[in-house]
């Protein structure tokens, strides 16, 4: 039999979606467990005996010194190294308050400030090479298996290439950005979550980041704002999980 | 001296603990939240509500919908809206699902390895398969009753002021109907195995709830008279946790599962008061590990619950109907009971429906300093006692008992 590959699960700072997301793969993460032995995963096991990954999951953003060394560790200890969920590939709602960290924590904590060392939420891929970007807030659990089953079986996996839209029309959703008005980035943001907001009748809010390559931020803009959105509206929309400048 | 414990597991998010120890005796433990703070309340200032309960969702994954539900109410009471009973009846099914998901995934695969000596439910599950399987049999239903009404697993958008995206069909509501009928063995067996364990932790003092079972307009306490937050309860920063610490009149005290069942049994379902009763001589002693099998009453609760709705939503029909919200300044409070406990959600919105003012308190942040006082209570018994390692086994017990959700508990603002 072959060997089993030792996967590791690291957590930084961000809501415990992403490794949560991992466990609600219920049956499937089972058929996982055929090839893979899990040595770190703190929210599921007591156990921690890797010094060596195989695959190392990591999740959430970059926000304390802790967070640094973890994310370190798990790089260098780790042959394929991917960066989990949205926080991790461009950080997320909690990377896009725009504020100096020294005014964020004085909001927070009072003028006495608080002692414990913060850094500026910042996504992992800022601080290290990764093997694979899986974004998405929480990212699609048919995905991270798929990517797993694709590395334990020796094929590279592959990066989905098309916009929300694209997902939304083959579910013939109706398009609620043209039919409706209501302020979707689904045509900019790149696909995989099956159009899930859009099949509640609701605009999609661009979770999984900006679709890389040809698609048309300036064009979305204008769309928006023909609807009636102002400027300021619209570009928070657009930087919320991704930074994104229109 | 001070022993460290290391980062505790089988919790959501990150934090550890430090006991003091002076002259051979334990002289205090700190709970430290390390997990870095994430400015939530700063997000959302300025923002438009409509975006802002699907900002708060992202606080935390295992409860997003009490933010998402807490968030919406208080956007609402802000702006005088009231619901129809269709729509309250929808939320609190979703809010159902997620005290399924919850206890669940917390009782079945973070405690019980515990109760069996097992690391993790993946390890129990080779000797203990069919209750790690009825623990996802109950996980899986919650989730859908949370896909149902939330739009996904996590962090779905479904919920808005004045009503939904994407309303539950018929077929939908039957399955409910169906399933949750089926389920109520499991919880019920759930309830036997968690009222065999022994206590630990401290006694609960003090206990606080919402009025309401799974929200309300005012918060209760183990004292007469019905109160807004601001009225007793303060918080304060530390300087060794980036949580905040909140006392009730000064003084540490407990929301969760068991506070709920001690303020308002009388608000249960037949099963659920009935297993209550039976138990009500153990649960009244306050024991923060009771918390455990409180949980497993909730899940009876749950299931009945669910029926309960899904039966009278069929009976009258589905309308789908959204109210209409017309922003206008005003100031407003949501209260909703977390799994794991009272979670707040304060805003004041200015005229043209922007977010001027927010604070967020959570469970967790609530219970810290309960949290403190249980560990600080097991150290002292154990320590000299019992060899450190198993000492520090059972505080991570203590800890888990209270099922806190670190992640949820730092990003406590007020402006």
């Amino acid at each position: 039999m072959m060997e089993e590959l030792k996967l590791g699960v690291f957590e930084l700072t961000d809501c415990g979606g992403c490794a949560l997301n991992i466990l609600f793969l219920y049956e499937k993460l089972f058929d996982l467990l055929e090839f893979y032995e899990i040595t770190e995963f703190h929210m599921a096991t007591s156990l921690s005996e890797g010094n060596h990954y195989d695959v190392a999951l990591v999740t959430g953003t970059v926000s304390t010194q802790r967070d640094l060394n973890l994310l370190k560790e798990a790089r260098n200890h780790s042959e394929y190294l991917i960066a989990l969920g949205t926080c991790a590939t461009h950080g997320s709602v909690q990377g896009s308050v725009e504020l100096p960290i020294r005014e964020k924590l004085k909001a927070v904590y009072g003028d006495g400030g608080n002692p414990m060392r913060a850094l500026d939420s910042k996504p992992v891929v800022e601080y290290v090479a990764v093997d694979f970007a899986l974004p998405g807030c929480p990212y699609d659990k048919e995905e991270v298996y798929q990517v797993l089953m694709d590395i334990a079986k020796g094929i590279e996996p592959v990066r989905k290439d098309y916009p929300v839209c694209l997902e939304c029309k083959l579910n013939e959703y109706e398009c609620v950005l043209v039919k409706r008005g209501l302020p979707c980035l689904g045509p900019i943001t790149y696909g995989g979550c099956k159009a899930v907001c859009v099949r509640s009748g609701l605009g999609c809010i661009g979770c999984r980041g900006p679709l890389p390559g040809e698609v048309n931020p300036a064009s979305e803009y204008e769309i928006l704002k023909s609807l009636g959105y102002d400027d300021e509206y619209i570009i928070r929309k657009f930087k919320t999980f991704a930074r994104w400048e229109p | 001296m001070i022993i460290e414990m290391r980062e505790f597991t089988r919790v959501e998010g990150n934090g550890k603990a430090e006991i003091v120890i002076e002259d051979g005796e334990v002289k205090d433990v700190r709970l430290q939240i390390i997990e870095g703070p994430r400015f939530f309340e700063l997000l959302t200032l300025g923002r438009h509500y409509y975006d802002v309960p699907d900002l708060e969702a992202r606080i935390c994954a295992i409860c997003y919908l009490s933010h998402s539900v807490a968030s919406v109410i208080g956007i609402e009471r802000a702006f005088g809206v009231e619901v129809p009973e269709e729509i309250t009846l929808l939320r609190e099914l979703g809010l159902i699902g997620e005290f399924l998901e919850s206890h669940s995934l917390h009782l079945y695969l973070l405690v019980a390895p515990d109760v069996f000596g097992y690391p993790d439910a993946i390890r129990m599950a080779t000797k203990h398969g069919e209750l790690v399987k009825e623990g996802l049999a109950l996980k899986a239903f919650g989730n859908r009753l949370r896909v149902m009404v939330g739009g996904r697993e996590i962090h779905g958008i479904n919920v808005k002021p004045g009503g939904f995206g994407r309303y539950p069909t018929v077929e939908e509501l039957e399955e409910i109907e169906r399933e949750s009928e089926v389920l109520l063995r499991l919880a019920r067996r759930a309830v036997r195995l968690f009222a065999q364990l022994d206590p630990y932790g401290a006694k609960a003092k003090h206990f606080v709830a919402t009025d309401g079972y799974l929200w309300g307009k005012k918060l209760i306490s183990d004292e007469p008279g019905e109160f807004h937050y601001t009225e007793r309860i303060e918080e304060r920063s530390l300087v060794y946790s980036f949580a905040k610490q909140s006392r009730y009149k000064g003084e540490a005290f407990f929301v969760g599962a068991l506070p709920r069942l001690l303020l308002k049994s009388e608000m249960l379902t037949p099963t659920a008061r009935r297993l209550f009763e039976e138990h009500r001589e153990k649960l009244e002693t306050g024991y923060v590990s009771y918390n455990n099998l409180a949980q497993a009453i909730e899940l009876v609760y749950s299931l009945e619950r669910a029926n309960e709705i899904a039966k009278t939503l069929l009976d009258r029909g589905i309308e789908g109907e959204n109210v209409p919200v017309e922003p206008r300044e005003g100031e407003g409070i949501g209260y909703v009971e977390a799994p794991r406990g009272l979670l707040i959600h304060h805003y004041r919105i200015d005229n043209s429906g922007n977010i001027a003012y927010s604070n967020i308190i959570t469970p967790t942040a609530l219970n810290h300093a309960m949290i403190e006082a249980s560990l600080l209570k097991e150290a002292r018994e154990l320590y000299g006692e019992v060899d450190e390692g198993r000492m520090i086994g059972r505080l991570e017990e203590t800890v888990r008992a209270f099922d806190p959700c670190i992640s949820c508990s730092v990003h406590l603002v007020k402006l």
